[in-house]
């Protein structure tokens, strides 16, 4: 049974870091100017970011356009990948987040009609503290079990991180739109993610 | 170092989430560097957070997208290749003929841009239109769903075995307003207000939990026209039994502890 668990963690995490490594090779190839590079890397992960790019969007000819613009930017910016911030995936998603919400923000009409301002307020980059590379593997192949979890929240951790995540609004913003004590949000969104978490590291019975 | 720790330790989440706002962002940053807690905190949470884009259902691209992302990047050929010149050759003259048919096809081609131009930014206007109509719907689709899943958890605070009763009686400065809470443990609240006064600009009534320990918000309340109104509270599970439950007068937004007049309050009493 033991050895069984151990067999399954250490599967996982193999199978992770070889895409991983796959993904690597295909990027340094891209950084050459070999566009097949290029098509390993859309046939990898093309999917994810278009299906990320429709949640946010609810769009499909816009969430096509910001896949183009995500392998755009992965063709030029190949070089400057730095597997020490996460990984090829990771970075892929992260853009496909930023670009699909700055979109996202630049359509959204107020109720009222009036096209919203710029907030101000400018989707941070993905923080560079200590990214655990293998961990994040290894919540790729679990996004069942976290779609499972998050499902599970409590509606107001659930829906406060759905907001934050997929429509990039800030605790202030969030509170409004779910007329809760800022506060609350706070605590809310804590408790939600530290919950996702534990989720991620159970070991599979 | 504590004060500014209980306090900035809550944006951890928006932190790893990347939604803190500029100043937010800076204040929470400039702690994280001499704060191992945090820094703890906030890896956990990166790790739940890169998570996130793999919940979403997955759709397969259409296949046009793969063509055009390849082929906006295939080497480009080279644009010193051998050129030919075309010259026209000398002495070769049109006739009357080809030139009038070259008018001919002229003006048709010109019209029918023309009248493409025109279809094109009609369906672009019924483009923009359908997509203003989605981007509504959804908004309407999280609201709907805000509302089933308020309705559903306040049925079951009226099943809950533990379900307690509070009436809430109007104070000095709303006399005639009467409340209702029905209050569970592990489901929430449910409570329902009559006759309670019009709320002054920037102001909200919020509704407290008042426990042993300390009062804890609830929520929010604006009361409709009448003053009255029906709401449900999701409370944190390890609260304290209630002692009573209160109604404050507060700044819009709330509070994280009362501060204004109280409007209404009560104790449990059993159902």
């Amino acid at each position: 049974m033991v050895i069984w668990l151990f067999a399954a963690v250490v599967g996982f995490q193999g199978r992770s870091s070889d895409s991983q490594a796959e993904d690597q090779r295909s990027l340094q190839r891209a950084a050459s100017g070999d566009s097949g590079g290029l098509a390993a890397l859309y046939d990898r992960h093309g999917r994810g970011v278009y299906s990320l790019a429709i949640r946010i969007l609810g769009d499909e000819g816009d969430a096509e356009e910001v896949t183009q613009d995500v392998f755009a930017q992965a063709w030029r910016r190949a070089a400057q990948y730095d597997e020490s911030r996460g990984t090829v995936a990771a970075w892929l998603l992260v853009m496909a987040r930023t670009r699909a919400i700055d979109r996202f923000r630049a359509r959204r009409v107020r109720p009222e009609g009036r096209l919203q301002e710029d907030d101000g307020l400018t989707l941070q980059q993905l923080p560079a503290t200590n990214p655990d590379v293998a961990s994040e593997m290894m919540a790729a192949e679990r996004g069942q079990r976290v779609r499972r979890a998050l499902d599970g929240l409590p509606f107001l951790q659930r829906v406060a991180i759905e907001l934050a995540y997929f429509e990039g609004l800030s605790q202030r913003e969030i509170a409004e739109r779910l007329e809760q004590p800022l506060g609350t949000v706070k605590t809310r969104m804590r408790l939600g993610l530290l919950k996702l978490r534990d989720a991620l590291v159970e070991v599979q019975p | 170092m504590n004060a500014a720790h209980d306090e900035l330790k809550h944006d951890a989440a928006a932190y790893a989430l990347g939604v803190l706002e500029p100043a937010e962002r800076a204040a929470f940053e400039a702690h994280l560097g001499s704060c191992a807690e945090c820094a703890a905190d906030v890896r956990q949470m990166r790790l739940a957070a890169s998570a996130l884009p793999h919940t979403v259902p997955q759709l397969s691209p259409p296949s046009h997208l793969r063509e055009r992302i390849l082929s906006a990047h295939q080497p480009r050929p080279s644009i010193d290749g051998p050129r030919r010149v075309v010259t026209p050759e000398k002495g070769a003259r049109l006739s009357w003929l080809q030139i009038a048919a070259m008018l001919v096809i002229g003006a048709g081609v010109f019209f029918y841009a023309q009248r493409m131009q025109t279809r094109v930014s009609n369906l672009e206007a019924q483009l923009r239109q359908a997509q203003t109509l989605v981007a509504a719907a959804e908004r309407q689709t999280l609201e709907a769903r805000n509302v089933a899943v308020r309705a559903q958890s306040a049925m079951g605070v009226f099943a809950a075995p533990d379900v307690a009763r509070i009436d809430l009686a109007g104070q000095a400065a709303a006399q005639t307003a009467r409340a209702r809470a029905l209050w569970s443990r592990a489901r929430g609240m449910v409570f329902t207000v009559s006759n309670l006064p019009a709320l002054p600009p920037g102001r909200v009534y919020q509704v407290w939990v008042v426990t042993a320990q300390a009062p804890v918000s609830a929520g929010l309340l604006t009361p409709d026209a009448s003053g009255g109104g029906s709401v449900y509270f999701e409370t944190p599970v390890d609260i304290l039994p209630p002692v009573a439950v209160a109604v404050t007068l507060e700044p819009a937004g709330g509070v994280p502890a009362p501060t204004g007049a109280m409007y209404l309050v009560g104790k449990p009493s059993p159902l």
